[in-house]
Formats: structure tokens, C-alpha cells, sequence
């Protein structure tokens, strides 16, 4: 440094200051940053070319939806974009929700046609709130008696859902004898409340089973919600009674609009209610009223131009991705093959996924922020749990598979590409990141929520069921869809715990052989078939991405409400 | 809310509860233990097969074999990780630069409108499921790259490798950019006070300041697509192939078999022998070994990071 002139005048004085060469690295960087986007963007559009073909349209079908649908809707894009930013979002929950709405009920409707008759749904529902109903009465009656209450939290689920002793305990004890060479089974046994709502003689009708477990307290749920908000009681019934009417309307007026009364009673739970509550409050808040018009003229713009087109005679797309894909089964002929016992054993592996993942996962997370000591042992035990969960989420795929392989089917000796198996495998492998995200949404809760409740005196758990989780549920709804869209798409484990190619019967029950969408899907890529290759495959590639982005969009708007500024 | 008694109850004996609170601890104790027993799990069970596999081939031979022929009963890995490496080696060589100059736009130079759409298009692209991205590759990718006069086969790696190398990119950007993102604003206000344009603060003080994050980054992501399955599954075909060290540009064009495929191979062949079967889990446990240190790796690379600005 020696050598080096003392310098008077600031860095490249003598130069003028190059922005040639700045200017070239932001361009170079965004190329690059676009340049993942833009190919994938290319490459969905030639899926969905192939999936829909509209080339195979007539021309007048197309400038009549362009006309009728397209330039409305870009051009009330365009509007909300530039100037009435609050009504866009209006416009983007109102679109959005039907069609949540009508995924959630296209769901249930497979629940009830293949996985339980409406019958099984009541009973079960019945006796879980009658377990329910005895747990709280316990509470009341006998509220310093602490243990005595958890011995009637587990008792009563069991006596009332599965009688004394479970049948499946039964089957075990018999089947233990039995391997001994004894003849022994439990014979009599107390059945359940279930059982017993099943063995009634009389049942009401399946409507009116639906409307008392599904209707009722989906409306009561949001009637409280909204009672919530605007600390009205009058509100709130108003909910649950509207809602009630437009049920039984639908009862009545669904046969004549061709509707059955269960699918009308899905609708009016998961579409109508939430639609309409959202309307309602958008109107009474006055801000973004003009965001209605986007589905408003998004209806009229398909009716018009079916109306049209209908008139005038021009025909449609002949596209791939239609009714009968969604709703037959697979087939050697390109043209009838559908993915409708897929998306069954999709919608089951979810459930298995939602019923032993996500409370494992969200309990992990409680533990890990608000019981987790720093210190001693159990501290460093603590430590590697951390560092063990954020490996697990590096584990590869196939290895999960593996791992489901060698427990669940050699070990358990569980049937081989059962959904249970691919649940739990799936499950386990998106565990880490349920309890990642779980953690993350709990720890967005403020302490001082937390030190208010201990200063009332609260214990540790009620701190973390009043006001610790009622405030994190929104993050960890958020962490559980977007995971839970991971799990969807997933498909190595299912290779490996040997999920079936492809099923020409939906699975009705948990132990049984099914297949999966990505499975489903894999199976048809192997086809060199080109009606298979560039149209079955392309319409399961889009069913599949419709779906995760649907799951996605729910989540980032829930993201978006709930999210704690600052 | 409803249970309790009205009013403070101070002298009641807490009988019960402290009982109560004492198993919902461990409840959740155990929720948060499962992660443990899952690994010990994969560990276990994946070794007990690899061991009876191990007693009747010699491990030698296995990680040094040089033909990959299970119809045969000959089993050498070396094949199976020349597939791996390549598919490593250009999906990298796609996914590093591209990620690393998203993480520098994103950070360093995007208004924040521009990054209200760039950074949920990433996430989308996280969030597409392997097997699309396999397809992708196998009937749109390796058409377009026939189409424009490269001698690739129908299953080539090179298709394969530039979907993974897409799929990885997000995992690259957001990482690399939360790392940008912890270097302290003074770092560069001190840059900006010397002089400097945004150009050099940027490759001269940032991205150095942020490098064992970056770097942290990279790794991750070469784990991923070490461990990726269903892309190579689809698209890169179902052949052990050694790497051709005289022409290494032709390798691109063929494809191979990486061992994440040749998993799946094996699970769903028809006919394959006991020794074929355990071969499986020699496979898988050596995938979960080398991803497991890799990310081991990365997290200590990460972690020194954390120490110098927090």
C-alpha cells in the first residue's frame, strides 16, 4: 500500500460511472429469473392446448366466447387492476369461492357414493356428538374431578362410536385365540350408539339426515362466525335460518331441476353458505361493491354465448378434459378412458393424511414452541428433534416409499397399495413440513397474549387452546393446504408401496387397493399411444394441477386476510 | 371457558390437573418424538435388507461394479451413479446461475410490484408435482430438442436433467435470497458511501456477504436433485449406463438410469429375485446416506452464517 497514491477524488472519478454495465446485469438477472417462468408457462399451455383443444372448435364458437366472456372479463381486469383495487379482490374471492365450494362438494359426493351410505354418516356423526355432549355435561356436573373427566374423554368416543369391547379388539382377541387353537371370542358385547342408530327399524330419510349433520352445523358454525363479527345475535340466526329454508326449498324444488336433493344439499352447505355470507358482508361494508360484477358477468357471458352458439349452430371443442374424463374409469381406448377412480383414491388418501398427519404434525409443533425446555437433557433432546425435522424434509421421496415398503407391507403385513398404506407413507413424508410450517404459525402468536393468560391465571394447556391456537389456526391452515397440495401431487411412495396402475373400481373401503392421480397419470405416460400421450395424459395433467391450484389460491387468501402485519 | 368455576379458586387442591397438564405434555412429547422414530425407522429398516444384501454381495464389488444387470444378479452401482451425477451435474449447471441471479434481482433490484408476481410464480413452480414435470420433458422437451436438430434418443438424460434443473430453481432463488435479504442494509450503505454503483455493491458486498448462505443453497438443492424420481422415472429411461469418459458430450444425449429410477424399476419389476429385492434397499440405503450428509452439510454452512450477522 505503500506505493499507492493518497487519493483525493472519489471511486472512477476519472471515468464517468458505467451504467452500461450495471443496466446489463438487472436485465440479465430478470432474463434469467423469467426464463424458469416463461418456459414452464409455455409448457402449461401446450398441456392445456392438447387437454382442451380449442383448435378443434369452429371459429364462430370461439369469437362468441371471446366476445360474450374473454373481452368482458380482461376488461374488467384491466379496471380492477388500474383503479379499484379493493374490488378486485372482491372480484377474485367471489370467482373463487364457488369453485373451492364446488371441489368440496364434488369431495363429500364421493365420500357418500363410495366410501359411506348417508346412514353410516349419521350414525357416526350422531354418536360423536353424543360423546361429545357427555364430555361437556361431565364438565359441568363434576368440574373439579380432572382425572375423572379424561377417564370419560376416552370412555365415551369408544362406548358410543365403537361399543364395549370395539369389534375390532374383538376380532383381534378372537384371532389371537384362534392362533392358539383355542375356540374363544368375546360373544356378548354392549353395542354402540352407532350400531345401534344403524340397527333402527325406521330411519329418516337421507335429506333429512343430511340437513341435521351437515347443514345444521355448517350453518350454526357460520351463523356463530358472523354472530362473532358483528356481535349480533339476530345475525347469526338469520344465517342458520336462510340457510335452513334454501335447504329444504332445494328439497323440494331439486327434483324438478333434475338436482338429487343430497347433491343440492352438498351445494347449499360448501357453495351457497359461504358465497352468500361473503356477499352479504362485502354489501354491508359497501367497499369493493363493484368486484360483484366479475361473476355476475362472468354467468351471463356463458349463458349468452351458449344461448348463441346454440342458435347459430357452431360447435364446440372436442376436448379430452371433459364430464366423462372426470367421471368413468380408465380404459384401453383413448376416448372413454376417464379418472374418476384416481380421484377417489386421492380424495381417501387426503382423509388418511388430514386424520394422522395433521394432528401428529400441529401436536409436534405445540410441543416444540411452547412446552420445549432450552436446557439440560431434555433440552438437547429437544435440539436434535429440530435438526432431525428439517433433514427429514431433505429426505428424498422414493426413500419415504421405501420406508412404507418395509413397515406397512412387510413388517404389518398391511394389504400392498392399500390407501391406508399410501396415506400413512405419503403422511409421513409430509409430516416435517406440517410441522415446519405449524411451528412457524405458532410462533407469529405475540407473547404478550400468552403472559395476559397465564396472568388470569390460566394453566399452560388452556393458554394454548384459548389463545395460543385460535390465533395460529389460520398459519397453520395455510402450512396444512399447501402441504396437504404437496401430497397430492406426490408419486414415487406410491410406486414403491405399489399403488395400482390403474383401477376400473373405485375403492370403498381403506384396505383397498386403489389408485392415485399422479399414479394414474405415470401409468399413461408409459402409453405411446399419441391419443393417449397428447390427450388422456394432458387431460389427467390438468385435472391435477387444477386441483393443487385451487388448494393453492385458498391458501395464500387465507394468507392474505389472517396475515399478522409487522 | 364454560368448565371452570366463576372466580379465583385459589385454595382448591389442584388435584387433577396438575395430572391432566402433566399428559398433555407428554402427549405432545411424543407428537414431536415421532420425527425421531421416523428416522431411526428409515435407518433400521432400510439397513436390515441392505445387510442380508451385503453378506451375499460384497460391498467391494457393489460400489465398484461397473454392469448393473439384476436379470443377471449382477449388481454395480457405478452405472446407477453416473446416471445420478449427470442428472446432479446439468440440472446444476441450468438451476445455480438461474437461481442465483433470481435471488440477486429479487433482493437487490426488484420494485416491489414486480416482486408481488415474480416471487408467487417461483412458489408455483416449487409446487407442481415431479411427475408433471416429467411428462413435461418426455413430450414436449425432448420433441422440441429433436426438433431443433440435437441427436437425442427418446429417453435421454438431457431432457430430464433441464426439467429438474427447473424444478430446483425456486429452492435456489428463495434461499439465496433470504440470505441477501440478512445482510445488513449498513454493509451496503457503506458500499454506496465509497462510490460504488449498485452494479458492484451488489456483486462486490452482497452476494460475499450473503456466499456460506448461497452456498448453503446450492447444496440443498444438489440433494434434491440427487434424490428427484419421477422426472428421471418418465423421461431418462430405463438403461444402466456407464459414462463414456472418450466422448462426454454424447452421454448427454442417451439415457441412463439414476438410482432413484432403478428403485422404481426393481419395486415394480415382475419377476425379480430375493437378492434383486434386498438389492433395493443397498440402493435406497446409500441415496438416504448421501443426501442425508449433504444436508447435514448444509445446514452447518447455514448455520455459520446465522452467526455472523445475528
Amino acid at each position: 500500500m505503500a506505493t499507492r497514491e493518497p487519493e483525493t477524488g472519489w471511486h472512477g472519478e476519472q471515468s464517468d460511472v458505467n451504467h452500461l454495465r450495471g443496466r446489463a446485469f438487472e436485465a440479465t438477472c430478470l432474463a434469467l429469473t423469467a426464463f424458469g417462468l416463461v418456459s414452464v408457462l409455455l409448457l402449461l399451455l401446450f398441456v392445456a392446448k392438447d387437454a382442451f383443444r380449442p383448435l378443434s372448435a369452429d371459429t364462430g364458437w370461439l369469437a362468441t366466447y371471446a366476445a360474450t366472456v374473454l373481452v368482458p372479463l380482461a376488461a374488467l381486469g384491466v379496471y380492477y387492476y388500474r383503479l379499484d383495487e379493493p374490488a378486485g379482490e372482491v372480484a377474485y374471492v367471489t370467482s373463487g369461492l364457488p369453485v373451492v365450494g364446488l371441489l368440496l362438494t364434488g369431495g363429500f359426493a364421493v365420500l357418500f357414493i363410495e366410501l359411506l351410505s348417508v346412514l353410516e354418516w349419521f350414525a357416526l356423526l350422531i354418536s360423536l356428538a353424543v360423546a361429545g355432549g357427555l364430555i361437556v355435561a361431565h364438565g359441568r356436573l363434576r368440574s373439579k374431578a380432572a382425572l375423572e373427566r379424561l377417564a370419560v374423554m376416552f370412555l365415551a368416543p369408544i362406548l358410543t362410536v365403537f361399543g364395549l369391547p370395539p369389534t375390532e379388539f374383538n376380532w383381534f382377541v378372537t384371532d389371537a385365540a384362534a392362533a392358539l387353537g383355542l375356540d374363544f371370542g368375546l360373544y356378548y358385547r354392549v353395542i354402540s350408539l352407532r350400531e345401534a342408530i344403524m340397527l333402527l327399524p325406521f330411519v329418516p330419510t337421507d335429506w333429512a339426515m343430511l340437513l341435521l349433520t351437515l347443514v345444521l352445523p355448517v350453518a350454526g358454525a357460520a351463523g356463530w362466525f358472523v354472530g362473532q363479527r358483528r356481535d349480533s345475535r339476530r345475525d347469526s340466526l338469520a344465517v342458520v335460518g336462510i340457510t335452513t329454508v334454501f335447504a329444504v326449498l332445494g328439497v323440494v324444488a331439486g327434483p324438478l331441476l333434475g338436482i338429487g336433493t343430497d347433491i343440492w344439499l352438498l351445494l347449499i352447505t360448501f357453495a351457497i353458505l359461504p358465497l352468500g355470507v361473503y356477499v352479504e358482508g362485502v354489501v354491508r361494508r359497501g367497499e369493493g361493491v363493484r368486484g360483484l360484477a366479475f361473476p355476475v358477468i362472468a354467468v351471463l357471458g356463458v349463458a349468452v354465448g351458449s344461448v348463441v352458439t346454440g342458435v347459430l349452430g357452431f360447435a364446440g371443442p372436442e376436448s379430452w378434459l371433459d364430464w366423462g374424463f372426470l367421471t368413468s374409469a380408465t380404459s384401453r381406448t383413448a376416448a372413454d378412458a376417464g379418472i374418476y377412480p384416481a380421484m377417489v383414491g386421492s380424495v381417501m388418501m387426503i382423509i388418511v393424511i388430514v386424520l394422522t398427519t395433521f394432528p401428529v404434525g400441529v401436536g409436534a409443533a405445540i410441543y416444540l414452541e411452547e412446552y420445549a425446555p432450552s436446557t439440560g437433557l431434555m433440552g438437547k433432546f429437544v435440539t436434535l428433534i429440530e435438526i432431525n425435522i428439517g433433514n427429514l424434509a431433505g429426505v428424498p421421496s422414493v426413500v419415504y416409499g421405501l420406508l412404507g415398503l418395509a413397515l406397512f407391507i412387510r413388517i404389518l403385513n398391511w394389504p400392498q397399495g392399500s390407501v391406508i398404506v399410501a396415506g400413512l407413507a405419503v403422511g409421513l413424508l409430509i409430516l416435517p413440513i406440517v410441522i415446519i410450517s405449524a411451528q412457524e404459525a405458532i410462533r407469529s402468536v405475540p407473547d404478550s397474549l400468552r403472559q395476559a393468560s397465564y396472568g388470569m391465571g390460566a394453566t399452560r394447556w388452556q393458554t394454548i387452546r384459548q389463545v395460543v391456537l385460535p390465533e395460529a389456526i389460520p398459519g397453520i391452515l395455510t402450512g396444512t393446504i399447501l402441504a396437504l397440495g404437496r401430497a397430492i401431487g406426490e408419486t414415487a411412495p406410491l410406486l414403491m408401496i405399489g399403488a395400482a396402475a390403474s383401477v376400473r373400481l373405485a375403492p370403498n373401503s381403506f384396505f383397498d387397493v386403489a389408485s392415485m392421480m399422479p399414479r394414474q397419470i405415470f401409468t399413461w405416460s408409459s402409453e405411446l399411444d399419441p391419443a393417449f400421450r397428447h390427450g388422456v395424459l394432458a387431460a389427467g395433467v390438468v385435472t391435477l394441477l387444477a386441483v393443487l391450484l385451487v388448494m393453492n389460491a385458498t391458501a395464500i387468501v387465507i394468507r392474505n386476510r389472517y396475515q399478522r402485519t409487522g | 371457558m364454560s368448565t371452570e368455576t366463576p372466580g379465583p379458586d385459589i385454595t382448591s387442591r389442584p388435584s387433577g390437573r396438575a395430572a391432566r397438564e402433566r399428559m398433555y405434555r407428554y402427549v405432545l412429547l411424543m407428537c414431536a418424538a415421532t420425527s425421531i422414530l421416523v428416522t431411526v425407522s428409515i435407518v433400521v429398516l432400510l439397513a436390515r435388507d441392505a445387510i442380508t444384501f451385503f453378506t451375499l454381495v460384497n460391498p467391494v464389488n457393489f460400489f465398484t461394479g461397473t454392469e448393473f444387470l439384476i436379470s443377471r444378479d449382477v449388481y454395480g452401482l457405478l452405472p446407477l451413479l453416473s446416471g445420478t451425477l449427470l442428472v446432479t451435474v446439468i440440472s446444476a449447471v441450468i438451476a445455480l446461475p438461474t437461481g442465483l441471479a433470481a435471488a440477486v434481482y429479487l433482493s437487490e433490484y426488484a420494485s416491489s410490484r414486480m416482486r408481488s408476481v415474480l416471487k408467487p410464480g417461483l412458489e408455483i413452480l416449487a409446487g407442481i408435482p415431479t411427475v408433471v414435470y416429467g411428462i413435461f420433458a418426455l413430450v414436449y422437451v425432448t420433441p422440441f430438442l429433436q426438433s431443433i436438430g440435437l441427436p437425442v434418443n427418446t429417453f435421454n438424460i438431457l431432457s430430464a436433467s433441464i426439467m429438474v434443473g427447473i424444478m430446483i430453481i425456486p429452492m435456489v432463488s428463495s434461499l439465496s435470497e433470504d440470505a441477501m435479504s440478512a445482510v445488513p442494509d449498513s454493509l451496503r450503505q457503506a458500499g454506496y458511501g465509497m462510490g460504488a454503483t449498485k452494479f458492484e455493491v451488489t456483486t462486490g458486498v452482497v452476494v460475499p456477504a450473503a456466499a456460506s448462505g448461497i452456498f448453503s443453497s446450492f447444496i440443498l438443492a444438489l440433494s434434491r436433485a440427487i434424490g428427484e424420481t419421477m422426472i428421471v422415472v418418465v423421461a431418462a429411461g430405463s438403461r444402466p449406463r456407464m459414462l463414456n469418459l472418450s466422448d462426454p458430450l454424447a452421454n448427454i444425449y442417451q439415457g441412463y438410469q439414476p438410482m432413484t429410477a432403478a428403485m422404481v424399476q426393481i419395486n415394480s419389476a415382475d419377476t425379480v429375485s430375493q437378492l434383486g429385492f434386498t438389492s433395493l434397499f443397498a440402493i435406497g440405503l446409500t441415496l438416504f446416506v448421501i443426501t442425508f450428509l449433504l444436508n447435514l452439510l448444509s445446514n452447518r454452512i447455514a448455520a455459520r452464517y446465522r452467526e455472523e450477522y445475528e
